[in-house]
């Protein structure tokens, strides 16, 4: 029915090592813009970590963080720059 | 048949989220940036989700969840981009100095120019967004 479990663990690693390259941005970033962005291509990677180490653990439960990262991690980047935008409303 | 076709659309989500971190360490400015940032999602974590799908079944719980959260980043990345890199031209985030156009600056000025002649300095630079700065700053 499903695959090789190893397989979905290797994909969830190599999300994970590209994180990390994100995290040398998000740590070096000379502008809060930047970091913001680094911050928000690492949250993509994070949920897709998240949904492919559930399909390697086989827990249907850790879906739900993954969809809860997708549907609200945007709202960091969106508030952050309404408040570069037009400073504290 | 199906073990190949996950590992060849998980190596494309992969190789594309790769390069777009790879492009987010080393672009030269900000606006260079925020195209690797969508585009890591767009190439990068879509053919991922198709890939989770195509391994556990069209009909799993999984396949359910990655298709959520294709649609949902289709929608939600590009918005938070726009507002990124609208904010960060707005607080005058500055270009790499080697960019040849800015056409929001040009578009600017011409309307300025038009309209009172002497459309420079701060009256000029940001001729929209005038009355939501003032509601900004009345509120403050």
């Amino acid at each position: 029915m499903s695959l090789d479990q190893n397989l979905y663990a290797t994909v969830a690693l190599a999300e994970i090592a590209i994180g990390a390259l994100l995290i040398l941005r998000l740590a070096a970033g000379p502008t809060v813009s930047e970091r913001i962005v680094a911050l928000n291509t690492l949250s993509t990677q994070a949920t897709l970590a998240v949904l492919f180490y559930a399909a390697a653990a086989d827990r249907t439960v850790y879906l739900d963080v993954a969809v809860w990262l997708a549907s609200f991690s945007y709202l960091g980047a969106i508030v952050w720059s309404r408040y570069l935008e037009r400073g504290l409303l | 048949m199906k073990t190949v076709a996950f590992i060849a659309l998980s190596v494309v989500g992969l190789g594309f989220s790769l390069s777009g971190a790879v492009g987010i360490l080393r672009m030269p400015d900000l606006y260079s940036r925020i195209q690797c940032s969508s585009k890591t999602v767009t190439m990068g974590a879509l053919p991922a989700l198709v890939a989770l799908v195509v391994g556990e079944g069209v009909l799993s719980d999984y396949a359910s969840r990655a298709l959520i959260i294709a649609a949902l980043l289709l929608i939600v990345n590009p918005a938070a981009s726009h507002a990124l890199a609208r904010a960060a031209y707005k607080t005058g985030e500055p270009m790499w100095p080697g960019a040849v156009r800015d056409d929001v600056a040009e578009r600017r000025q011409r309307s300025a120019g038009a309209r009172s002649g002497s459309g420079s300095g701060s009256d000029g630079d940001r001729p929209k967004s005038g009355g939501e700065d003032g509601g900004a700053e009345g509120r403050r």
